[in-house]
């Protein structure tokens, strides 16, 4: 490869490609982290739902996503500051995306997935939380609501 | 030398996907306006999915695999000017088909609604899983076709592979690395479940299949890439800029296109960031080479124009024979498909993908690579494969001019407003987007204008098989000499033509790219869910 423009285009790629790596390490240190924390939970039916705010602003939220609903399908939260999601579906594969936020995290059958969303200060109102990934005929009624307080 | 049979074969695999082609699309219209709310059609949710499996393993599986075979036996007996084994050719072909037959059965039975990812534990009727088990059976044995007869060639020529050859080679390599993925999942998990009902690991199970799902769209897109490579100098009058650096994009294609399946799961939990990290930049490297292809194509457009004199710095592009039918719907392919590894670069992206995931932007983007840069190029080649194979005239010159137009325009309307709600939030698969009210009225503009678009691209579909039909069953007989379209190379070979070398290099990069995931879900101990019906 002797060409001088080929050889000037490729370092073009490279440096271009490098700047998006970069960029991705430092997407990493700003505090969005892909949701990958889980636990085999093969007893289902002991799984139990709900809110806790368990420090000032500090919330547990437990769900369980199944055919074709979320329990709970009202989320109150008031002044969060810091969610743990803790969910798990006790059948087959449902998706978990709030809309209009950055939470979007499949919902694996006899796995717990837990992650913890940071609450941007400014985000108040009504949420529609959906499953969005087909889960059967149903999927389309399958969805909740988040009612966020301040 | 006779290419008879081998054109008989060509002719059987590409009218079959002609018509699969017509089915998927049809059934694509279908699901655009179930979506559309206030629309006259709308099928109800069992329908829907019904509707939606078909057109995904149709389109997505059996259209591009059937057109690329028959492509690639066109390709590799007349370029290479050799014969291929009589019996596995017809034997691959036969169970390809007796498998498609099976699996599109089995959805249209309505037993089967489980899309074309087929995600455990809901669970198909076992016809399902056997019918693709016996396609990629056969698929097998086509590939093992291919290769006895290539390495046939080179024990006695010993010359350097010519570009078309050099891109079938590579379409097959990689569908050899990426099915034996969704093979396990299919024979260990899925058939067993949908018999014996036995529990499936759903993280294990959607691991293997990634692993498989993402070169797949590296097999679909590579046989395209080499038609471009193919039919560019030659609508031009001209040679490729360089003839090594398509190899080292092939090559590029082998090592990298495998260990990058996990950026499908970059939301799933049970896998670990590091490794969600590395297949992160992974498929920012397998970009390379699309980088390269667009350069190397690029350059040669404007070199063309270089040699007949011209002289302004962008006056190339309008030079371009807009007015060819091929040539339009080429580089309509080649600039769709800019968009779509543009929107490609941010769904690999560790970070990003949270934001688009399962959303209406991954059907804009997958629309715009295989359902535009494949499936586009693909029809507009066929205006050519036609003569050259069918020995058919293409009746209505005029159409094949409208086509690929109608194409670009509505594929860009359908796709940006996709694009948009995904930003928005609209998930995909979904038969109704309306969430009894809830969705925003944003949601609801996007998909009706998304059915403008979807209704343009599915008449120009409608018209390529309208026109490509009538021509293969009524056109004028043309006497055309396949052979002629390739010419003869004598090069020596390099070490860009020793592909087993390549292959050796792309088995160790999988394996450390998946060795750890894999490490990871089998030391924390499975977690089997007992199947459903859909
Ligand atoms: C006739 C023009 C077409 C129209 C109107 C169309 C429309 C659609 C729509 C609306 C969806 C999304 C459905 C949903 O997520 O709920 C979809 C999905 C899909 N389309 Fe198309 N499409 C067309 C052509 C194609 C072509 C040519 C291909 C591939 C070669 C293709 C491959 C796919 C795939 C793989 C899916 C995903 C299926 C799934 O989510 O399981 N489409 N199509
Ligand atoms: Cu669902
Ligand atoms: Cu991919």
């Amino acid at each position: 490869m002797t060409d001088k423009f080929e050889i000037s285009f490729i370092a073009v790629v490279i440096a271009i490609l490098s700047f998006f790596v970069y960029a991705l390490l430092q997407g990493t240190t700003i505090g969005y982290q892909p949701p990958s924390a889980c636990s085999v939970y093969p007893a289902v039916n002991t799984f139990k739902s709900g809110v806790v705010e368990i420090q000032p602003g500090v919330y547990e939220v437990r769900i369980v996503a199944a055919r074709y609903y979320f329990d709970p399908s009202t989320i109150i939260l008031k002044n969060p500051k810091k969610v743990i999601f803790e969910i798990l579906s006790k059948d087959v594969l449902h998706g978990f995306e709030i809309v209009g936020t950055n939470v979007n995290v499949m919902v694996l059958p006899y796995y717990q997935a837990t992650f913890t969303w940071d609450v941007p200060s400014e985000l108040k109102g009504n949420f529609m939380i959906i499953c969005n990934e087909y889960c059967g005929n149903g999927h389309p009624n399958m969805y909740a609501e988040l009612i966020i307080e301040r | 030398m006779n290419f008879k049979l081998e054109d008989r074969f060509s002719k059987i695999a590409i009218v079959f996907a002609f018509t699969v082609l017509a089915i998927g699309g049809m059934f694509g219209l279908l699901q655009l306006l179930t979506r559309t709310p206030y629309s006259p059609i709308q099928l109800s949710p069992d329908q829907y999915y019904l509707s939606l499996t078909a057109h995904g393993v149709l389109l997505a599986i059996v259209w591009t695999a059937f057109f690329i075979m028959g492509l690639a036996v066109f390709v590799i007996s007349r370029e290479l000017n050799i014969n291929l084994n009589k019996y596995l050719l017809q034997g691959s072909l036969i169970l390809s088909i007796v498998g498609v037959i099976m699996t599109t059965a089995a959805i249209l039975s309505g037993t089967s609604n489980v899309l074309y990812t087929f995600y455990p534990p809901m669970n198909a009727s076992a016809l399902f899983y056997l019918g693709l088990t016996i396609l990629i059976l056969g698929t097998w044995i086509f590939a093992a076709t291919i290769f006895l007869a290539f390495i046939r060639w080179k024990k006695a020529t010993k010359s350097a592979i010519p570009i078309a050859t050099f891109g079938v080679l590579t379409t097959l390599i990689i569908w050899l690395e990426a099915t034996p993925g969704v093979a396990i999942e299919v024979i260990k998990d899925l058939i067993p479940m949908s018999l014996f009902n036995t529990p499936v690991d759903v993280l294990e199970a959607r691991t293997y299949f990634w692993y498989f799902g993402h070169p797949l769209v590296y097999f679909w897109l590579l046989p395209a890439i080499t038609l471009w490579y193919f039919f560019i100098p030659r609508l031009l009058n001209t040679k490729l800029y360089s003839e090594r650096l398509p190899k080292v994009a092939f090559i590029l294609f082998i090592l990298f296109s495998t260990p990058v399946g996990i950026h499908h799961q970059f939301v799933d939990p049970g896998i670990a960031n590091q490794y969600k990290f590395l297949q992160s930049v992974l498929t920012y490297l397998v970009t390379i080479p699309s980088f390269l292809t667009a350069f190397t194509l690029l350059a040669t457009m404007e070199k063309s124009y270089r040699e007949r004199g011209g002289k302004s710095l962008f006056g190339w592009i309008k030079e371009l024979p807009w007015r060819d039918s091929v040539f339009a719907g080429i580089a309509f392919s080649m600039i769709l498909f800019a968009f779509g590894g543009i929107g490609g670069i941010i769904n690999a992206s560790y970070t990003l993908n949270a934001l688009v995931h399962n959303t209406t932007w991954i059907v804009g983007h997958f629309h715009l690579t295989v359902a535009t840069a494949v499936t586009l190029t693909f029809m507009v080649s066929s205006y050519v494969l036609i003569p050259a194979i069918f020995n058919k005239a293409i009746i209505f010159k005029k159409l094949t001019v409208l086509q690929p137009y109608l194409w670009f325009i509505g594929m860009t309307i359908f796709s940006t407003a996709f694009h948009i709600a995904g930003l928005y939030g609209m998930p995909r698969r979904t038969a109704d987007i309306l969430y009894g009210g809830l969705a925003p009225s944003i949601w609801i503009e996007l998909a009706q204008i998304a059915a403008i678009g979807g209704v343009i691209l599915w008449v120009s579909g409608v018209i390529f098989i309208f026109n490509s039909g009538t021509s293969i069953l009524k056109g004028a007989h043309v006497a055309m000499d396949a052979g002629s379209l390739f010419e003869k190379v004598n090069e020596k070979e390099t070490i860009l033509d020793r592909i087993s070398v390549w292959v050796i290099l792309a088995i160790i990069i999988i394996i450390l790219a998946y060795v750890f995931p894999f490490l990871q879900i089998y030391s924390r101990g499975l977690s089997p869910a007992p199947p459903l019906p859909p």
